[in-house]
């Protein structure tokens, strides 16, 4: 099982970055997106085989190659295999919806590109790997919004925030290394390691005050681009592996894990507050990313199980809801250009089908009943309130100010009459099969919740260290994970 | 099949049913084959029937067995360490009653929108929001636990913002829906952390847990001190989608919406939504003592307003939303007083009166023209107003401040929303400046793929 999920991994990194060096060199004639649609679905499957055959194991995270020390080079657990497929399904919705005229095979590439160091950031704990990976991964998105026509400002305040970003997280990882607070008692060194690592992913994230990048990216980068970037959180991850899995839960968190934390909630509600007032469709998406990506934040520097399953549920749900919504929005965009949210805009007329889109999408993604956002709320706002009350507030006041920033980007969107006599304009098949799709796995994961729920508590449980207190005082909140708790590569 | 079994399979076909014309409807919409107006009026409201026959006989088994109450097990949805929810539902002398009346109402709103939208653009999209609303009030009047009783409730809230605005042309029906959403996500603050604060108190949502499954001489199973927050909690919620000062501004402007809806949300079943809860939970309301008499004074506050500001109306909907707002207010000061069949009596007798009265609003003139015709003339003014027996300043007084509504709308929107907007309208802009000192010139070209 072991080599068959290993084999998975490679074919998850491999059969994607090949389709791009193959769109890069010409293969697919006039017609990249086929090569790459294939490749992802590859992916896709691949990541669901490794899902597949990780729920059948004891809980142990696979791991490989740690010879550098504070991490395996390759590091399947119950976290990869959520998040694997997620990234697949997030990519290969944006791959079908994409206009035809902003896929050329140099942006199929880039794209492809991008996806497969993403796989390959969620299928490591190595912290050398990961900085790799963050140039890797940063580059590909700069290069994409650089080439964009009129992206020049956008290219240049991402490059600003992922050089900071990428220069704290290599010097706060070397440091780490030297000194890993993880095996002795640390000294400064590994201390201001942790903290320029806790800076690095606070730039990634976007938490306030490092959070301009977001929207700006959204507004002068291409959706798949936007998208690619966010969407995974690669910065989350980061801060998973290296931050939280390292810390004496549930005792008490680190200090950096403290202001990460308090800086993520803020910059949840004030993300949400500022989405009311955006004046275009795309900043009001950038700020609601932006929003979501703190709140998953927030809740994974918590300290209590639910709050970590919560803070993934949001992951996935916020992750599909807001690509489902960039999707769309690029789908009106290229029909009838950008969308201002000064006054309503009559779209719904045009364009029905969509409209409806994007209201489930939105709904989805604000918390509907039978929808996993809804899940994912009641965990997050019930952890965050069990651990911290004012922490609960703030997100609570996030869900809110999130939900009316939405319903306002629909009315004033699809509300009022249709300016002019203009063509309407239908939904095109490969656009009404990926959006549907990805409803309907809102959907499924909302009605029955519990598969995802129970994988996500069983690693995190795991990553808390509350299995192993638990089954030493008699508990049993996961007697798997607590009996392989021992062969965590950095346990606390 | 056991008692038990029966009931159950009753109560699952209440909430399935209309749910099942949601999905029937909503699936061939969604992939681009909506069924014809026909096809969509018969399936929403064979969903809707069918709900009422299952409540009509469930309450027929309920009655021969005394009202005994049944609860429907359907296990957990999900569930993290000792958090967990569980889709339970409840058949009792409460709930049954309200779902054959709410479904029975639905019904016959349905039969008449589908002549009264016929060939409205957004017919198919009108009857699927009717049908989720269905779904929504079920889901919340079986509802056994809280979580359940809050999807419900956000169903409730979602179907309603969506029918204020259904004719998006329209700016003003815009405006109202966002201002309608607006209210009720504030005021669903109090639902969601009633129900947090469930969970830490008895360790689930369930409803047997905080007070006993036996409506009305249900008992309180929580401290006081939890029963107190959590009630207040819920009163704040109810606030919201019944419309009590000071969050009664958006329910004259919801009447934006077709008819039918208004008359089946803001005339006879939203706008009792949050009766219903305080009533489900009325054993946690005899706990609380600040939480009943918040409830007096808000709710004889509302009757006041509404009753004063309703008087000026010059439009009848208008006029008709605000003495929905009258007797929502009554309600809540009546469940102040610990009384309990009483305002379920008035809920459902104010519902059917005030629904008519909203469908058949659109006919008014030719009702009028009819009475007069009948009369032979004019009927005159009223001549038993109470108002008249006011001192005449103390009139003008109050036709100045029923003019500008009771000053609600200035207070809440130059006290609240105004500083509140004012200060994101400052931050996006430094934002804005900020980024252009971040991203430089634009340089040439412009627009993106």
């Amino acid at each position: 099982m072991t080599e068959a999920m290993l084999l998975a991994a490679i074919v998850t990194v491999a059969v994607p970055l090949a389709a791009a060096a193959a769109t890069a060199l010409g293969a697919g004639g006039g017609r990249p997106r086929r090569i790459a649609v294939a490749a992802i679905c590859a992916a896709l499957a691949s990541s669901l085989a490794i899902s597949l055959l990780w729920s059948r194991t004891d809980g142990t995270p696979l791991a490989f190659g740690d010879r550098l020390g504070g991490g395996s080079v390759v590091f399947i657990d119950g976290i990869t295999a959520v998040l694997l497929p997620y990234v697949a399904i997030v990519e290969l919705a944006i791959l079908l919806v994409a206009p035809r005229r902003a896929l050329d095979a140099a942006a199929v590439a880039r794209l492809l590109a991008g996806t497969a160091a993403t796989f390959a950031i969620f299928l490591t704990s190595h912290p050398l790997v990961m900085v790799a990976l963050w140039v890797a991964t940063a580059f590909v998105t700069w290069v994409s919004v650089r080439v964009t026509p009129g992206g020049r400002p956008a290219a240049r305040t991402f490059a600003i925030a992922m050089a900071n970003a990428v220069t704290c997280m290599a010097v706060g990882t070397v440091l780490l290394l030297v000194d890993p607070p993880w095996t002795t008692a640390a000294g400064w060194v590994g201390t201001a390691g942790g903290w320029l690592v806790a800076v690095a992913v606070m730039i990634r994230k976007g938490i306030f005050p490092f959070h301009s990048w977001y929207p700006a990216l959204f507004a002068g980068a291409p959706m798949s681009t936007a998208l690619s970037a966010t969407m995974p959180q690669v910065a989350a991850y980061t801060a998973v592996r290296l931050l939280i899995g390292h810390v004496d839960h549930p005792e008490g968190v680190a200090a950096e894990l403290v202001v990460l934390a308090q800086l993520a909630l803020v910059t949840a509600a004030y993300g949400a507050a500022l989405a009311i007032v955006q004046r275009d469709l795309r900043s009001l998406i950038g700020t609601l990313a932006m929003s979501q990506s703190a709140m998953v934040l927030a809740g994974l520097a918590g300290t209590l199980p639910m709050e970590l399953d919560g803070a993934f549920c949001v992951w996935v749900s916020s992750g599909l809801a807001l690509t489902g919504i960039g999707l769309v929005t690029w789908a009106l965009e290229s029909r009838a250009g950008s969308i201002s949210l000064d006054t309503p805009q009559g779209r719904f007329w045009d364009a029905p089908a969509l409209a409806g889109f994007f209201l489930l999408f939105g709904l989805a993604g604000i918390g509907l009943p039978g929808t996993l956002s809804f899940v994912a709320d009641d965990l997050i706002v019930s952890g965050t309130l069990d651990d911290h009350i004012h922490a609960g507030l703030l997100v609570i006041a996030a869900t809110v100010l999130g939900g009316i920033a939405v319903m306002r980007g629909w009315f004033h969107v699809f509300g009022g009459p249709l300016a002019g006599d203009g063509p309407r304009h239908a939904i095109l098949p490969r656009e009404r099969v990926a959006l549907t799709a990805l409803l309907a796995t809102l959907f499924l994961l909302g009605v029955w919740p519990d598969p995802l729920v129970r994988a996500l508590d069983r690693a995190t449980g795991r990553l808390l260290g509350v299995a192993a207190q638990e089954a030493a005082t008699g508990g049993s909140h996961d007697p798997e994970a607590a009996a392989g708790l021992q062969d965590l590569p950095h346990g606390s | 099949m056991t008692n038990h079994d029966v009931v159950s399979l009753l109560v699952t076909c209440q909430l399935a049913a209309p749910a099942a014309t949601l999905a029937l409807v909503g699936a061939p919409t969604l992939l681009g084959r909506p069924p014809s107006e026909q096809a969509t009026t018969r399936i929403v409201g064979a969903g809707f029937t069918i709900g009422f026959l299952a409540g009509l006989i469930t309450l027929g088994v309920l009655a021969v067995r005394g009202f005994v109450p049944e609860i429907v097990h359907f296990g957990s949805w999900f569930s993290v360490g000792h958090h967990e929810a569980t889709i339970d539902l409840v058949a009792d002398a409460l709930s049954v009653p309200y779902v054959c009346f709410s479904t029975g109402l639905c019904a016959l709103v349905n039969a008449f929108a589908g002549k009264y939208l016929h060939r409205e653009p957004g017919f198919t999209r009108f009857f699927l929001l009717l049908a989720l609303f269905g779904t929504g009030m079920n889901l919340m009047v079986l509802a056994g636990s809280i979580d359940v009783l809050f999807a419900g409730w956000e169903l409730l809230g979602i179907s309603s913002t969506l029918l204020i605005g259904f004719f998006l042309e329209r700016g003003n029906a815009v405006r109202a829906a966002l201002r309608a959403f607006t209210t009720y996500r504030v005021c669903d603050v109090g639902l969601l952390t009633a129900a947090v604060l469930v969970h830490r108190a008895v360790g689930s949502g369930d409803f047997e847990h905080l007070f006993g499954e036996n409506w009305p001489n249900g008992t309180c199973l929580v401290p006081a001190a939890t029963a107190t927050i959590v009630s207040l909690l819920l009163v704040f919620a109810a606030m919201g989608k019944s419309a009590q000062v000071p969050f009664s501004g958006w329910l004259p402007l919801a009447m934006e919406g077709p008819t039918p809806s208004s008359a089946i949300f803001y005339g006879a079943l939203s706008i009792h939504a949050g009766a219903y809860v305080l009533l489900r939970c009325e054993a946690l309301l005899e706990q609380a003592w600040p939480a009943r008499a918040a409830l007096v004074v808000i709710g004889l506050g509302t009757a006041l307003h509404a009753n004063i500001v309703g008087r000026v109306q010059t439009d009848l909907k208008s006029m008709l939303a605000y003495a929905s707002m009258t007797q929502a207010g009554l309600i809540f000061a009546e469940i102040g007083f610990g009384w309990r069949v009483i305002p379920l009596v008035h809920v459902v007798s104010h519902a059917i009166l005030r629904s008519l009265q909203i469908l058949r609003s659109p006919s008014a003139l030719h009702d009028r023209h009819e009475l007069e015709a009948a009369l032979g003339g004019h009927p005159g003014a009223d001549p038993w107003s109470i108002g008249k027996l006011l001192p005449e300043r103390l009139q003008a007084m109050l036709y100045r401040i029923a003019l500008d509504r009771g000053f609600e709308e200035m207070a809440v929107g130059r006290l609240i929303v105004a500083p509140f907007m004012r200060l994101l309208e400052l931050a996006a802009r430094l934002e804005r400046r900020w980024l252009a000192l971040l991203g430089g010139d634009p340089g040439p070209g412009g627009g993106r793929p």
